[in-house]
């Protein structure tokens, strides 16, 4: 969802920026006195100015509110418990001490590494990439996910760990409930 | 007022921009064998791949920071008398470092990235041999070696004419009240630069010493995320110096043309005061992914990263625009590069602002998106200003005209480099991961379109530089 924010996001504000350059292109030909070109811009620069840091405030209540260092989801649902699942990254393989979930489990992945540093990024089915975290030696790096879909999930290395950094990959499945393996 | 450049460092210059357009040819060749390979158009093992990644990250900053340095010595010698001999040292102290790092790399299989991220080399270097690791090591830090001398001097040579950094960067004027204008553009830009980056490479020293010292005795280690700290501060903050130093080159080449005065008033020395503390600050933002890091560090990460955006935006792009507006500028290959060149750096400040926020950082951090920005602000920002110098420099020194064919490789090289970073971009909109030699088959396509746009713009790259090697015959005669 975010990389699609992203995406729009940075067209439209680089479309207005383009607009911007374009226009005064289109007006460089023409000339007349500096002074009162800087006086009018120094006014327009105000609002400007307000505009932008206008919006990135807004941005910053936006999102600052929601960051995924600690589980609040996890607490805001107290009813289910948060499945913990020790992830360990090495030349070129993961480590986990779990890799099949159903429907609704809220886990609590703790990612660390054994040699150097890798990248933990959990991709859906779809090749999207939903959360991720680092995986350092010598410390251990909480992230959640709530698995809402089926399917065959994959862990993709994101820190580049030398000649093997691609090849890093592990399935995991996520069955529906009450699905084949719980055989209810 | 304005004194003329020494010629031996004119001529300097010259050397400079020789081995920035010659290098920048090699390292967008390998930038498209890369692409070419994501993109299932020809095979290289992976092994190529990633020491090709390696050479083409390091070459790159090299790239950006010769220029950019060429650039800030060229205009600095305007305003104050500089002893050329500390910038042919620094010349040659970065391509003896330049020589080891490519030995390093394509003699001794060095692949471990030009972040040589704690403790990969050191892993590396126990299944490869040390040779690579420890070249590639004290190859980067010669070249760090070179520019902390050149900065020693720059600084002691600013503090001798101004009083002091804080009187170059104009803390008079905007805490004494002083009236008028401060000093020029292009000192105020180069205290920026001294501050900043000697504190980026006095971190990087520190983090490869660590390094070495950790290959040949490794009984000695390091906490790994305080390298990665130190990493950053370096790496961020170098490739920003890069910028600031070019972005000299704005200020000079459109105030000439347009024959408006581009001033440090209040406005501008803010925006540089504030460019100095933030860009210092906000490395985090490579860290957000790492919980471990105290997260109020991390929201400055985010905070700051945005403020970083506003002194570019509002004051030297804006400005940029300000003075280009009804000016009846001339536009050739120099101003319409620089020109396009603060769009470039805008254009990329977008996405990279976007990306430190936290939240996008969690599902696009390593994703192509952070080399789709990167790309932008350096390829059609800092490598911009730098070709546009390049013509500039023929103009001015020599007698080098502008033709249609200049419009054209122009034209060519940002429709292109466009093609380049939306490929990137549009990538990491996919969640396509960056720094990986084989791609799967849904990424394909926009690695096909990356690699056909590379293709252009190396073209492009070339007709620029046999322009500028053949308008610097006429330098010579002048000199
Ligand atoms: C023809 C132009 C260029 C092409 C085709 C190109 C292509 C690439 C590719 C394919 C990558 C690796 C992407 C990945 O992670 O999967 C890359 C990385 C990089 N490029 Fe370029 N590039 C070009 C120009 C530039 C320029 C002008 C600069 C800077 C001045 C630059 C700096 C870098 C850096 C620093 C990296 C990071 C290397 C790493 O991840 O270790 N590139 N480029
Ligand atoms: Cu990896
Ligand atoms: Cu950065």
């Amino acid at each position: 969802m975010y990389q699609m924010i992203a995406l729009y996001l940075t067209i439209f504000f680089e479309f207005l920026l383009a607009l911007a350059f374009a226009f005064v292109y289109g007006e460089s030909k023409r000339t007349s006195e500096y002074g009162p070109i800087q006086t009018k811009g120094y006014k327009i620069r105000k609002y400007y100015f307000f505009a932008l840091v206008a919006t990135m405030g807004i941005a910053t209540i936006l999102t600052l509110d929601d960051l995924p260092y600690h589980s609040a989801h996890a607490k805001e649902s107290a009813t289910t418990e948060t499945k913990v699942v020790e992830v360990t990254g090495l030349q070129y393989y993961w480590e986990m001490s779990e890799d099949h979930f159903t429907i609704g489990d809220q886990v609590e992945f703790i990612v660390t590494a054994g040699d150097v540093t890798h990248g933990f990024g959990l991709y859906t089915e779809d090749l999207e990439l939903v959360a991720q975290t680092q995986a350092m030696p010598g410390y251990e790096n909480s992230v959640y996910y709530t698995f809402e879909e089926p399917g065959t999930y994959q862990i993709l290395c994101l820190e580049y760990c030398s000649v093997g950094h691609h090849v890093m990959i592990k399935e995991i499945v996520v069955e529906p409930k009450g699905g084949v393996e719980n055989g209810e | 007022m304005e004194s003329s450049i020494h010629p031996l460092a004119k001529k300097t210059v010259i050397y400079y921009l020789m081995t920035t357009s010659i290098l920048l040819i090699f390292m967008m060749i390998l930038g498209v064998i890369m692409l070419l390979n994501q993109g299932e158009m020809i095979q290289i093992s992976p092994e190529w791949f990633y020491k090709i990644m390696t050479a083409h990250g390091i070459g790159m900053v090299g790239v950006a920071a010769l220029g950019g340095t060429s650039i800030m010595w060229y205009f600095l010698s305007k305003y104050i008398k500089l002893r050329p001999s500390i910038f042919l040292q620094n010349f040659t102290l970065s391509l003896i470092g330049i020589i080891l790092i490519v030995i390093a790399i394509f003699g001794f299989n060095f692949s471990d990235a030009w972040t040589f991220l704690y403790p990969l080399p050191a892993q590396s270097a126990q299944f490869y041999g040390v040779t690579g690791p420890l070249l590639f090591l004290f190859g980067v830090l010669i070249l760090g070696v070179g520019y902390l001398i050149m900065y020693a001097y720059l600084a002691a040579r600013l503090i001798k004419e101004y009083g002091g950094l804080g009187k170059s960067l104009g803390w008079d004027y905007i805490f004494r009240g002083k009236k008028g204008y401060g000093p020029p553009p292009a000192v105020v830009a180069t205290t920026m630069v001294v501050i900043t980056n000697s504190t980026a490479v006095i971190a990087g020293a520190i983090v490869i010493i660590g390094s070495i010292i950790n290959i040949l005795i490794p009984a000695i280690s390091m906490d790994p995320m305080l390298a990665k700290h130190l990493t950053y501060a370096f790496g961020h903050v170098f490739c920003n110096a890069t910028i600031y130093m070019a972005v000299i080159a704005v200020y000079e080449v459109l105030s000439h043309y347009t024959k408006r005065p581009w001033k440090s008033n209040k406005a501008f020395l803010i925006a540089w005061n504030a460019s100095t503390l933030f860009t210092l600050m906000i490395y985090t933002h490579h860290l957000l992914m790492d919980f471990a890091v105290p997260t109020w560090m991390l929201i400055i990460g985010q905070v700051f990263s945005y403020a970083n955006g506003l002194p570019v935006m509002v004051v030297t792009a804006y400005g940029a625009l300000m003075i280009v507006y009804r000016s009846g500028i001339k536009w050739d290959f120099a101003s319409s590069l620089l020109f396009l060149a603060m769009f470039g750096w805008v254009a990329g400040a977008i996405p990279a602002i976007i990306d430190a926020t936290i939240v996008v950082n969690h599902v696009m951090h390593n994703t192509k998106w952070v080399p789709g920005h990167f790309h932008t602000y350096m390829g059609m920002g800092v490598i911009a200003m730098i070709l546009g110098f390049m013509y500039y420099f023929n103009k001015k020194e020599g007698s080098m005209k502008h033709n249609h064919f200049d419009t054209f490789s122009i034209a060519l090289y940002f429709t292109f480099f466009t093609g380049i970073v939306g490929s990137f971009l549009y990538a990491g909109s996919m969640s396509t991961p960056r720094r990986w030699a084989v791609h799967m088959p849904e990424w394909v396509l926009s690695d096909q379109i990356g690699a056909i746009s590379g293709i252009f713009v190396v073209l492009a790259t070339v007709l620029i530089t046999v322009r500028f090697f053949t308008g610097l015959k006429g330098v010579g005669k002048t000199t």
